[in-house]
């Protein structure tokens, strides 16, 4: 091949690819999505805006839009903010934070439909860690707090089958499986703030830790910030695995559980309304690209005064 | 006094630092919460059915035989059905289904997909970081845009098209929608960019095609970034359960290992929680114990794609 012409043997593939695996799909989705097809019927009937005009009047899509954003801004604030607290204790401790490193990173290697249902035994009402360690603290102050006393007096919840907790319980899982890897993160960004930026804070007057971090670190981690945050976002938007393994069936109970992905996947793939789970895929497609593009935004943005 | 004895003693080797000991405090809770399933999943693996069921034994169990009630079901007599936990948790784990073809099924998929991946991605990366032609910044800003679509959620047009051409259950449609990784490329691409044109002109006076350029001059500068990409993609398709999920349905022989400890899941009753436990431990340890071999890599690897 001549070097004039070797830019097409080197693009051609990739650019096939991408636009068969990737941008196809989104044209084939945004049009199945104002037709009621399902797969093995002949053709399918045209039906406008009927699949959107569902999504959002009808009150299961409103539970999925409820059980994505709880999970969605649970997950997202408290991944980062322990990925940060957790990278700035690890940093200011040296050589012997990277124990607390490997550890704090082990649930992002791990299978997550593994630890998923480790989980579910350890939320077990009956025979898990946490219910049977809480019973343990029974009689003691603990009592004191409201929660507690209940739990002793009657029972403690059943986290994942309790339409209060579900939500909440499958959140903790996301949060303990997700803040390594935002850790991970900022600890490389971290490692980049060249230290005499400190010493020059410290010589004009920045001499508390929390000075230093509002004047220096916080700053300087801007862009690691803004990419962790999207990130995150759209980890989280794409909960999966977790609800399927414990609710196999309709999103936990009373549909408290029923996230975006899970609800594609039973559409599309458990009942075959193809017309419907694609719509909700456009919608979804929406949501992660509109907060990608504010991601570039602002790091468009913040690159011009870091 | 005692404060001044203690600051004489070698302050050097070992000074108490509240500061200090409170951050490792709070990282210890912090390690106890993020190990606490690793130390159940262990302890549940290792343990007899009537042990998990009444919380006892502690970590290890007793380690007594124990009544393997299927066993006796089957006609054989109660002493030859007493076994020993450990070793009915992870025999059972082997013999109740396939693990060990899951596991294969595993290795084959992730290879691929990652030997693809490459091949797709780095002649890409290559041309748009160092060949001039026309219309590179419209395929990179095509790069930039595709970057903003996750896979998995354009699973049901991929599935749609995968059974119209009847490649569902097979090994095909595991790994085709991630043949293309423009994460990859645009990885790849920044870490070229910061390659020396002179490298490359001096190979192309030495009379080296471009193609040999790719894979004799840039791939090994690349070893690091092609490492820290191989964790990703290896890590993430190891562990995905959704895309298997989707296209593999039913046929036993193509499980990869998250499908098959979901499918022990399904049919789990109380006794099975040792064996299931035993399978999560066995889907879970080769990741992980790559990454305590190789962790430095990974971490600079992270430090190496240019998001910082």
């Amino acid at each position: 091949m001549g070097s004039q012409r070797a830019h097409l043997w080197f693009i051609g593939p990739a650019l096939i690819l991408m636009v068969i695996i990737l941008l196809i799909p989104i044209v084939i989705a945004m049009g199945l999505s104002l037709t009621d097809y399902s797969l093995g019927n002949q053709g399918a009937a045209f039906v406008g805006l009927e699949n959107y005009e569902r999504i959002f009047t009808r009150s299961t899509y409103e539970k999925m839009f409820v059980a994505t954003f709880r999970y969605v801004f649970v997950v997202v604030p408290l991944t980062v903010g322990l990925g940060l607290g957790a990278a700035l204790l690890i940093h200011s401790l040296g050589r012997i934070g990277d124990l607390y490193k490997t550890i704090y990173f082990l649930p992002v290697m791990a299978a997550l439909i593994a630890m998923a249902i480790v989980w579910e035994f350890a939320f077990h009402p009956t025979i898990g860690v946490i219910n049977s360690t809480l019973e343990r603290g029974c009689g003691s102050f603990l009592e004191a707090w409201h929660w507690y006393a209940k739990g002793c007096a009657r029972t403690f919840p059943l986290w994942l089958n309790d339409r209060e907790y579900a939500i909440w319980t499958v959140s903790f899982i996301g949060v303990w499986q997700g803040f390594g890897f935002n850790m991970v993160l900022y600890l490389a960004g971290l490692t980049s703030i060249p230290a005499q930026l400190y010493d020059a804070a410290e010589m004009d007057g920045a001499t508390r830790g929390w000075d230093r971090f509002r004047l220096v670190t916080w700053p300087l981690l801007g862009p690691t910030t803004v990419f962790v945050v999207t990130i995150s976002f759209i980890r989280s938007f794409q909960v999966f695995d977790m609800v399927e393994a414990f609710y196999p069936q309709g999103g936990g109970p009373s549909k408290s559980v029923y996230v975006m992905m899970f609800a594609i996947y039973e559409k599309g793939i458990q009942q075959n309304l193809m017309g419907i789970g694609a719509a909700i895929t456009v919608v979804f497609l929406g949501f992660v690209m509109v907060l990608t593009l504010i991601q570039r935004r602002l790091v468009e943005r913040r690159t011009h005064y870091v | 006094m005692s404060d001044v004895i203690q600051q004489d003693t070698p302050a050097t080797t070992f000074r108490f630092n509240t500061r200090a000991a409170l951050t490792h405090a709070v990282l210890i809770v912090g390690a106890l919460i993020v190990l606490l399933p690793f130390y159940t999943m262990i302890s549940l693996s290792l343990k007899a059915p009537h042990e998990i069921m009444q919380q006892t034994g502690g970590f290890m169990g007793s380690q007594q035989p124990f009544r393997d009630d299927f066993c006796v079901k089957l006609g054989n007599a109660v002493e030859d059905c007493l076994v020993n936990p450990i070793i009915y948790n992870y025999t059972t784990a082997f013999e109740k289904a396939p693990l060990l073809r899951y596991l294969l099924n595993g290795v084959i998929v992730t290879v691929s997909i990652f030997v693809i991946q490459v091949f797709v991605a780095l002649p890409c990366a290559y041309a748009l970081a160092k060949l001039r032609f026309w219309g590179r910044e419209a395929v990179f800003a095509l790069v930039l845009f595709c970057l903003l679509i996750p896979v998995h959620a354009i699973a049901l047009p991929l599935y749609i098209m995968l059974a119209k051409l009847g490649l569902t259950n097979t090994y095909a449609a595991l790994v085709i929608p991630w043949t293309i990784s423009v994460f990859g490329i645009f990885l790849m691409r920044q870490f070229f960019m910061t390659v020396p044109d002179d490298l490359i002109d001096a190979a192309r006076m030495d009379g080296m095609t471009e193609y040999g350029i790719i894979w004799r001059v840039m791939l090994p500068t690349a070893i690091p970034a092609l490492m820290a990409f191989g964790i990703f993609s290896i890590v993430a398709h190891w562990n995905d359960y959704f895309w298997p999920r989707i296209v593999i349905t039913g046929n036993r022989d193509l499980f990869t290992p998250p499908l098959g400890l979901r499918e022990f899941k399904g049919d789990a009753d109380g006794d099975n929680f040792g064996p299931m436990m035993a399978t999560a431990c066995i889907i879970v340890t080769p990741l992980i114990v790559c990454f305590l071999l190789a962790q430095r890599r990974f971490i600079e690897g992270i430090t190496l794609s240019g998001m910082k």
